[in-house]
């Protein structure tokens, strides 16, 4: 007699394997720390998401951190693609996790604010480092020690295509 | 999560099928060369890529691997007799060469050359390193020879085996680039397998859970760069390289040899997971040896004659609650090799990834699985290359090292991550 491992891992019997949403919609919010990252966020974002949220600047007003000490004080903002300034705080609060894109040898610094908001709502930030014309191997490095600091996953991308490939994967 | 469309473009393998024409770009392991081990021995059957075979050594040693039915009325060459330089079928006595050419139709007159007109789709077959990889592409197109250091070194250095998974390939070699789940399904033999205790960097593996990942294209694959906090100012790096479309490195531990799997495609519900271990400046031990041929590492134990795991779904994986509850084993299941297939396997014959709920640290599997469907279309459309058919794109090791915070990995591990010969590996 066929023990139940071996009856439970047929293709028959995957077949009765329960059809329904087994999770709900998250919200991914992406950041594009540059210029260059900003085009490839904007076009990205025309495409059918499942509820993620786009934004292709960050702008802020004073020094510190929203995570730091004192940095409650902090107003930074996101802008849309709409042209509307949305609450960074508020932003990465409503996550489920956060994704910053940046193009390599960009000046990728505001990272440490939005990891900042990332720390203190304990959203997981993911970071993709994406290529431009003419960056050097330096400049990909460069790009990378900004985001090190931060992120609990980043990836070097050879294409601009893995934008698409990597959130449709993590249903965003 | 991938749409089902996605799922099915890259765990079918098949004659015609997009990712079969891009298996079918590379040399890969068929078999290993003790299952033919003298000439005129009995001839194997052995199916790659949903195609039955057969491989047989001649009387003069040399390799073949051809269709498994005569030509004739399709009777299996598995019964045929390996006599003379050739396989003989036992029906009516046809009789074929290791190129598939029929050299003998008895019943017809020699003079009429009709044995000439038959010929049985052959495959390339070679050994090199204590494995026989085929080609089964293009003759026009048939790349060098596989360069990966395990099967380059001499062969006292290196130790191959293989095992029959019940499952789609890609879910297996999945397991071979997602490092997170080292920590957790294989956390109770880092302190006791033969072949991994005792290594230094294995309390860093232990003290921090939570690795943070890189993961960085080559020109073959991917490196997938999993770090880990370390003393002054640095951190513990473990460095896996994947070559398209299977190759996979564990990072290596202490001196102890270094391995990694290759997941060949039997059909889409089956794959052999092959596992080397090799050691680039040394021969193997007899107690490493003996170890591996005990089951230890990532390799397993048979069932007696067969590349069955003694441990397999027909027994339940020998499951024991007591020692998972116990804490000796994460799963249940022992040994490496079976953790991962028994849980693999659990996943359904092709696992449904429409399903899946993916996360950041998924990223190397993400990438992976992008990599290969990108490949396959270019070569569908364009007819470029894939990454990994190239054998540069062999000569990469895995790696394990201690770097100070602010470098890339892949600089920073840049030499380590290089086969060189005589060279022994970067391992902590």
């Amino acid at each position: 007699m066929l023990s139940e491992s071996a009856r439970m891992t047929t293709a028959q019997e995957a077949s009765y394997r329960i059809q329904y949403p087994n999770s709900k919609r998250r919200a991914a919010k992406v950041i594009a720390l540059d210029r260059t990252s900003a085009k490839i966020v904007d076009e990205v974002s025309r495409l059918p998401w499942n509820g993620a949220s786009f934004f292709t600047s960050l702008s802020f007003s004073a020094k510190g951190s929203p995570g730091a000490e004192g940095g409650e004080a902090l107003q930074a903002w996101l802008n849309d693609l709409a042209g509307h300034a949305m609450n960074l705080v508020a932003e990465v609060a409503s996550s489920d996790f956060v994704v910053v894109i940046t193009a390599a040898g960009e000046d990728a610094r505001a990272v440490s604010i939005i990891a900042d908001a990332c720390k203190l709502h304990n959203k997981s930030l993911v970071g993709l480092v994406v290529p431009r014309d003419g960056a050097s191997e330096e400049a990909v490095g460069e790009s990378l020690n900004h985001l090190r600091p931060y992120t609990r996953m980043l990836v070097v991308a050879s294409g601009v295509d893995y934008v698409e490939a990597m959130l449709t994967a993590l249903r965003a | 999560m991938l749409k089902p469309e996605q799922n099915d473009y890259v765990t079918q393998t098949g004659p015609g099928t997009p990712m079969g024409e891009l298996f079918r770009c590379y040399w890969i392991p068929a078999l290993l060369s003790e299952e033919l081990p003298e000439n005129d021995c009995p001839p194997v059957r052995v199916k790659l890529l949903s195609e039955r075979l057969l491989a047989f050594r001649d009387s003069e040693g040399r390799l073949g691997l051809i269709d498994e039915f005569c030509a004739h009325r399709g009777v299996s060459l598995w019964f045929g007799r390996n006599e003379d330089c050739g396989l003989r079928c036992p029906y009516h006595g046809w009789k074929f060469d290791v190129t598939g050419q029929c050299v003998e139709v008895p019943s017809e007159p020699a003079e009429s050359g009709y044995a000439k007109k038959i010929k049985l789709k052959s495959y390339p077959l070679i050994e090199k390193g204590g494995v026989l990889w085929t080609y089964m592409g293009d003759p026009a197109k048939q790349p060098a020879e596989p360069e990966f250091e395990f099967c380059t070194v001499p062969l006292n250095q290196t130790f191959s085996s293989k095992r029959l998974q019940e499952n789609n390939w890609l879910q297996a070699m999945e397991g071979g680039i997602d490092s997170s789940h080292v920590s957790w399904l294989h956390r109770g033999d880092l302190s006791s397998d033969p072949l991994f205790k005792g290594a230094a960097g294995n309390k860093y593996n232990m003290a921090d859970l939570s690795p943070v990942f890189e993961v960085v294209e080559s020109d073959g694959g991917l490196l997938i760069g999993a770090r880990r906090n370390a003393e002054d100012d640095q951190y513990y790096w473990r460095i896996t390289p994947w070559v398209m479309p299977t190759y996979t490195g564990v990072p290596p531990r202490g001196d102890h040899p270094i391995h990694g799997h290759f997941w060949i495609p039997i059909d889409d519900h089956n794959c052999w997971a092959w596992s080397y271990d090799y050691h680039p400046t040394r021969p193997l031990s007899d107690t490493e040896v003996q170890a591996m041929r005990d089951g230890k590492g990532i390799h397993v134990k048979y069932v007696p004659g067969t590349y069955i795991p003694l441990a397999n779904k027909t027994n339940d994986y020998l499951m024991n609650r007591e020692a998972q509850k116990a804490g000796r084993t994460y799963s249940g299941v022992e040994g490496i090799g079976m953790q991962d297939a028994s849980l693999q396997e659990s996943m359904g014959p092709i696992c449904d990834r429409t399903k899946e709920n993916l996360v950041g640290t998924d990223n190397g599997v993400i990438m992976a699985r992008h990599r290969l469907m990108r490949a396959a279309k270019a070569l569908a459309e364009k007819g470029v290359i894939p990454p990994g058919v190239n054998p540069e794109h062999h000569k990469v090791r895995q790696a394990a090292l201690l770097l100070k915070r602010d470098v890339h990995f892949k600089d920073g591990a840049k030499e380590a991550l290089v086969a060189k010969k005589g060279v022994r590996q970067t391992s902590v």
